[in-house]
């Protein structure tokens, strides 16, 4: 019944309820001698999930374009926070520990769909698989038998959820502020945008394809009309050469092109990368189109040379298309941005772990009586 | 494009329930452990935000803290069992005469429920020992 009613709500309305049914939950929830019921606390806190992921897919939209890509992060964000909740709520510290292994794990799924795979099966190896392991040992160490007054009772719950809900709010209700749901129009937008847009992405791709059809093509006729094809959608993108005819239907393009959208933030050292990658995009497309159209205006064309330059124009075109996303191989990218630009800091980490490790030895070592 | 605010959503929801937990909670492994939560929603900000530049300094970042965080386990478990070999409990309220001075100790009115008993295991007899009365020979 409450999401029905929450739908209605403006954003802040939603977070507000989120906030207010997830403090009420937790407050139920927390351990307590008298007074804790589960039942009701899961109810509040299920209603209060409900609410942000509504406020979430009402005001940033869909969190992926694909439905398996949706189905996963749905999955993973809702392990994260509810096995996250278990983790507040239960009683027994070593159900706690295995339920944070859970956190951990939907946390990896997350990372996963973040294009992180290294870090990823560095989270899972170390928090789950080792840290969780020696919490595991400590909790069977200091075991209490029955109710204790550190698994049982809670130190200001009421206003210890309230704090947490709010902080949490309050970090929604920024991101709201910054999200394109609430920009108007002219004002700056917080986050920088993309360099290439969805918009030029399709045109990419389709070029890319109308490419790679036209390099397969036996026919000349066939060749010269999916060329011409891929030299509209290049042109809606990064647009025509000084002294470059367009060809028919392409004049006005619908857009402006790359370069005149990256221009008024030509301070920024990513920018000017991308507008010369697509200067020379563009200057490359009108090189090959006009060898193309000499050779198949000539009484035996060469058909293979015509070939090779469209298959070097498409990689090119693939390499725009790329632009602004991780690379593919990411162990060899993070390894590369570890030891070249964060060196020092890698030693300094070293460094550290050496001394925790001397740290803990020194802390947990038995002094016997007579010995320093 | 990939759109960011989810997973910053996401993040920003485990770091407040982590901060009920650090705040409520009296066991200080469970403490520990909704800290190492609230480190996972920053972690999850930083991966979104390097998927979102294209670049891999934010990756970077969460690998070291990883490392700082794996430091911090292992000096914090020891340092529980050092507080546990003194106390013969975990509780953070035992600490509280390091309070600030002027504030009221924290006393606790409510009284903890009665132990469950302890349910009856079946328990064997001691090795060796002879066996009350013969048993019947059994064809």
């Amino acid at each position: 019944m409450t999401s029905f009613a929450v739908t209605d709500l403006n954003p802040v309305g939603q977070i507000a309820a989120a906030a207010l049914l997830g403090t009420a939950g937790l407050f139920v929830l927390l351990p307590k001698p008298r007074g804790r019921s589960v039942a009701a606390g899961l109810f509040l806190c299920l209603a209060a999930a409900v609410a942000a992921g509504l406020f979430v897919l009402s005001t940033f939209g869909r969190p992926s374009a694909d439905v398996v890509g949706q189905v996963l992060f749905w999955l993973f964000a809702a392990g994260a926070v509810g096995f996250g909740v278990v983790l507040v709520a239960q009683r027994n510290p070593a159900r706690g520990a295995i339920a944070f292994a859970f956190v951990i794990l939907s946390t990896c799924g997350l990372f996963l769909l973040l294009a992180a795979p290294f870090l990823m099966a560095a989270t899972l190896i170390i928090y789950a698989g080792a840290i969780i392991v020696t919490f595991l040992f400590v909790l069977m160490l200091s075991r209490t038998e029955g109710p204790s007054d550190e698994n049982d009772r809670t130190r200001e719950p009421l206003l210890g959820s309230l704090a947490g809900f709010a902080f949490a709010g309050l970090v929604l209700f920024a991101l709201y502020l910054s999200s394109p749901a609430s920009a108007s129009d002219g004002a700056p937008r917080p986050l920088p945008a993309p360099p290439v847009t969805d918009a030029d992405r399709a045109d990419l791709a389709a070029a890319a394809d109308a490419l790679e059809k036209a390099a397969q093509a036996s026919d000349a006729k066939d060749l010269g009309r999916l060329a011409r094809e891929a030299r509209l959608r290049l042109g809606a993108v990064v647009g025509y050469a000084p002294g470059e005819t367009p060809p028919p239907g392409g004049d006005g393009p619908p857009r402006p092109t790359v370069q005149e959208r990256l221009q008024p933030a030509r301070t920024d050292a990513r920018t000017w990368t991308v507008i010369d990658q697509a200067d020379k995009l563009r200057d490359r497309a009108k090189d090959v189109s006009d060898r193309l159209d000499n050779n198949l205006l000539g009484a035996n064309p060469n058909l293979d040379a015509v070939r090779q330059d469209l298959n070097s124009l498409r990689e090119d075109t693939v390499l725009l298309y790329g632009r602004g996303e991780l690379p593919a191989r990411n162990v060899s990218a993070v390894g590369f941005a570890l030891y070249s630009e964060h060196l020092l800091a890698v030693e300094m980490a070293g460094t550290l772990l050496l001394v925790a490790t001397i740290g803990a030895v020194a802390i947990a070592h038995r002094r016997r009586e007579g010995v320093a | 494009m990939i759109p960011v605010w989810h997973f910053l959503a996401v993040g920003a929801i485990l770091f407040g329930i982590g901060l009920v937990g650090f705040l409520t909670r009296r066991n200080l492994i469970t403490v520990f452990l909704c800290a190492e939560m609230m480190m996972q929603g920053v972690v999850l900000n930083l991966v979104a935000f390097s998927r979102y530049h294209g670049n891999m300094g934010g990756q970077v970042f969460a690998l070291f803290i990883i490392t700082v965080a794996a430091c911090e386990a292992g000096l914090a478990l020891a340092l529980f069992l050092t507080v546990y070999r003194r106390n013969r409990s975990l509780d953070s309220e035992d600490w509280q005469a390091v309070r600030e001075a002027g504030l009221p100790p924290a006393v606790d009115v409510e009284p903890l429920p009665p132990a469950e008993p302890e349910p009856d295991y079946p328990t064997l007899p001691p090795a060796g020992a002879k066996p009350a009365e013969e048993e019947p020979a059994r064809v």
